[in-house]
């Protein structure tokens, strides 16, 4: 594009639809690399507390779960730092980080709750606090993410994979009774593998 | 009677940039020559006529230790862009 030259009505209106559609299509594409960032994360992590929590038959392997975010930033800051040309953030971009920094908020915050709650077994107002089963919240939080992405993306296989994810997931939950258990593990291995998959499209949109 | 065409927009590398500029909250000078295709000569020539028209802010600075140019389309430029496009479609409507 190196000539100025003036273009007919019919030529302008063309380069203004490429352009903007290339640059939406790059900068969406690389939220697609993140994604498939922490979906390959989810499912290695998921799988790593299954094995080692199904071996030992200790819950604490879950504690695990907060590594995984700092391995998930460092990963991210050395994809970022490998980008030639820094890249823009238009509506999509900033709606898909939007989500999942809300769902990462969200799950860490209902976590550590969980944690000094079920370890104090009383709440502050002093009655015994009920077990608080966090696989179904997760999954629920996690389908939500995942289908308003789709929606974002205007995709419907992630919309309707983030509603199998969270609705599915919860119903799976308490018809097999195995919330808090290793094998509810394996429910985030499934919501990982979707996360990947979204990533994947979204990369080759 | 057609309105007139914005002579400044009506130009292939600065209408590039106009659309890139009007997706996005704002692109260094790399990105918008890797997407043009353009020397930097010839788009640091296009985005100072953009800004002196005042459609475009660019602000020079550094991230690290390399200098840094960004661009961001003001009120004004995404006005004129969309009377623009207006009025090609107008162009195109009563060519038909």
């Amino acid at each position: 594009m190196e000539q100025n030259k003036e273009l007919s009505a019919r030529e302008s209106l063309a380069l203004i639809n490429e352009t903007l559609n290339n640059s939406r299509q790059e900068i969406t594409r690389r939220s697609g690399k993140y994604l498939l960032l922490w979906g390959i994360l989810l499912t290695v992590f998921s799988l790593l507390v299954f094995v080692l929590w199904k071996a030992t038959g200790k819950p604490y392997w879950n504690f695990l779960w907060f590594v995984m975010p700092v391995i998930g930033f460092i990963a991210a800051a050395f994809l970022n730092k490998k980008e030639t040309v820094e890249m823009p953030d238009n509506a999509v971009s900033r709606i898909l980080a939007g989500i999942w920094r809300t769902f990462g908020v969200f799950a860490v915050s209902v976590a550590l709750f969980t944690i000094i709650y079920s370890r104090a077994n009383v709440n502050p107002l002093g009655t015994v606090a009920s077990v608080v089963n966090l696989t179904p919240m997760i999954l629920l939080l996690f389908g939500m993410a995942e289908t308003v992405s789709g929606v974002a993306v205007r995709n419907r296989a992630i919309t309707v994979a983030g509603f199998l994810t969270g609705v599915g997931g919860l119903i799976v939950c308490y018809l097999l009774g195995s919330m808090g258990e290793a094998d509810g593990m394996l429910l985030f291995t499934f919501a990982g593998v979707i996360l990947a998959a979204t990533g994947l499209i979204v990369k080759r949109k | 009677m057609f309105p007139k065409l914005d002579p400044l927009l009506h130009s292939e590398l600065r209408l590039a940039v106009m659309s890139i500029l009007a997706g996005v909250e704002s692109a260094d000078f790399t990105y918008l020559k890797k997407q043009t295709g353009a020397t930097s000569g010839n788009l640091s020539v296009q985005l100072d006529k953009l800004s002196s028209a005042g459609y475009i802010t660019v602000v020079k600075g550094f991230k690290g230790k390399m200098p840094c140019t960004t661009c961001a389309v003001t009120p004004a430029g995404l006005d004129a862009f969309g009377q623009y496009v207006t009025a090609l479609q107008e162009y195109l409507t009563a060519g038909k």
